[in-house]
């Protein structure tokens, strides 16, 4: 392999609500610059090749693999994490909640992954199909549960969402707004 | 963690992208990169000097729908698959999107990646070559149009010079009385294609008028099955015409034996789904 010599380069972007600058090699992925230069070790590396998906995050309101994306490609885009959805003092999403309440989590390694694909899933399609949940989480694996949690889990965040939905416009509250 | 060295490079539009390839001879192109970074990282592939990415040039990032239509070749193929019109014209190609690969993947990859990395499973090739796609190539102001069939020429070879661009995929709107559809086979949803097949069929009354065809993973690279489609022009498509369209497809094809599957099986399956793809365009 022949020897290039790079200079690091500045990338500015958004990350969970709060813009972020970083000096990147090059060549890093999104995934190393948000574990090993930012210490946002939640998101999580497994094959590195966009096959299972736990490294999924949300650029632009889309899944995307942190593994396969340069991470240069982030420069003044949206990058949503699963460190940002029950951010310090603030309690679980309901897509976080549900994972508890029905074990759609075993050993944990797929979850920031399964969470942040089932989460752009229920902002797109706020009350999917079974086959439609099915069919967003083919990119995501999980080797302990057999899917069927998760699956579960993904319907009750449905549930949750859209009766907290109903409450809100019940109680005419209208600052709150529709979860987008 | 293995990681190559190669330097990055994001040009806003083709002129600052000419200009970086000048100056960087050895550079290579990329664009989504779903592909092309696996093959990096696991060095199947040489580490370039550097890499230019495509994905934020103005000019390729755009759908045109006019005459004909113009799909830039740096839309992700997650939003070509959302477009209205492209989902009414262009059934076998959405069709092909909706499983390709994952949602993480489809929301990156491009249809320009997809054409000139070239795999002979490519997803959007076969749907592509039913609807007569033509395919724009540019180096540094000078534009060439080729038909797909001419500009793919084997695994991993496209007739793309090493400087030139696919910029975008050129589509002439299909007959109105026209219908596509897709079929695809893989080990999992996730999984490249062990056969894929795409048909466009136009009727006139009970008469076959048009008949397209084209078969992924079945040979070095995607092709159309024009012995199967001559068969069913001019004709009624009765049962004994499909299947006869299916033997053809099955004796034009030159699968291989690999992991996912044997090349008989390959062989076989492409006639069902060449019948099958048929019948959904008909039905």
């Amino acid at each position: 392999m022949k020897a290039v010599k790079t200079v690091n380069k500045e990338v500015t972007f958004f990350l969970d609500g709060h813009s972020v600058s970083a000096w990147v090699e090059p060549h890093a992925r999104l995934i190393d610059l948000l574990r090993d230069q930012l210490g946002q070790t939640g998101t999580k590396e497994g094959c590195g090749e966009g096959e299972c998906g736990a490294c999924t995050v949300i650029v632009e309101r889309r899944p995307i693999n942190a593994c396969l994306y340069p991470a240069l490609e982030v420069e003044g885009k949206s990058v949503r994490t699963v460190q940002g959805l029950a951010a310090r003092g603030r309690e679980l999403t309901p897509v976080q909640r549900a994972f508890v309440e029905l074990g759609g989590a075993q050993c944990g390694f797929c979850s920031p992954g399964m969470i942040m694909t089932a989460t752009a899933l229920l902002e797109s399609n706020p009350q999917p199909t079974d086959q439609e949940i099915r069919k967003a989480l083919v990119g995501n694996l999980c080797r302990c549960t057999g899917y069927v949690q998760i699956i579960e889990s993904v319907q009750r965040a449905a549930a949750i969402m859209s009766a907290d939905e109903d409450n809100e416009n019940n109680g005419d509250n209208e600052d709150k707004g529709a979860h987008s | 963690m293995l990681t190559p060295t190669y330097d990055y490079h994001r040009p806003q539009g083709l002129e600052q992208a000419w200009r970086l390839k000048q100056e960087l001879p050895q550079a290579q192109w990329i664009a989504g990169g779903t592909d092309l970074l696996v093959q990096l990282r696991s060095g199947r592939r040489p580490k370039p000097e550097a890499l230019i990415s495509l994905r934020s040039v103005a000019e390729l990032t755009k759908i045109q729908i006019g005459h004909p239509v113009r799909l830039g070749a740096m839309v992700p193929v997650a939003e070509l698959a959302l477009h209205p019109e492209i989902k009414t014209r262009f059934a076998a190609l959405v069709a092909a999107i909706d499983v390709f690969a994952s949602q993480q993947i489809r929301n990156v990859a491009t249809l320009g990646g997809n054409l000139c990395n070239a795999s002979p499973a490519a997803d959007t090739a076969p749907p592509l070559l039913v609807h007569e796609a033509r395919v724009e190539l540019t180096d540094a102001g000078t534009t060439r149009v080729l038909a797909l069939e001419d500009f793919m020429q084997g695994p991993g070879e496209t007739a793309l010079g090493p400087n030139e661009i696919l910029t975008a995929v050129l589509l002439d709107p299909p007959a109105t009385q026209g219908r596509s559809a897709f079929l695809k086979k893989g080990r999992t949803a996730m999984d490249v294609a062990v056969v894929s097949v795409a048909a466009f069929i136009e009727m006139e009354g009970e008469v076959c008028r048009t008949a397209r065809l084209a078969a992924g993973a079945v040979a070095p690279m995607p092709l159309r099955l024009k012995a199967a489609e001559a068969i069913l022009e001019g004709a009624k498509l009765t049962d004994e015409r499909l299947a006869e369209a299916a033997r053809a497809a099955t004796e034009a094809v030159a699968p291989i034996d690999d992991l996912r599957s044997s090349a008989e099986y390959r062989r076989h399956l492409v006639g069902v789904y060449v019948r099958r793809a048929v019948s959904e365009c008909l039905a």
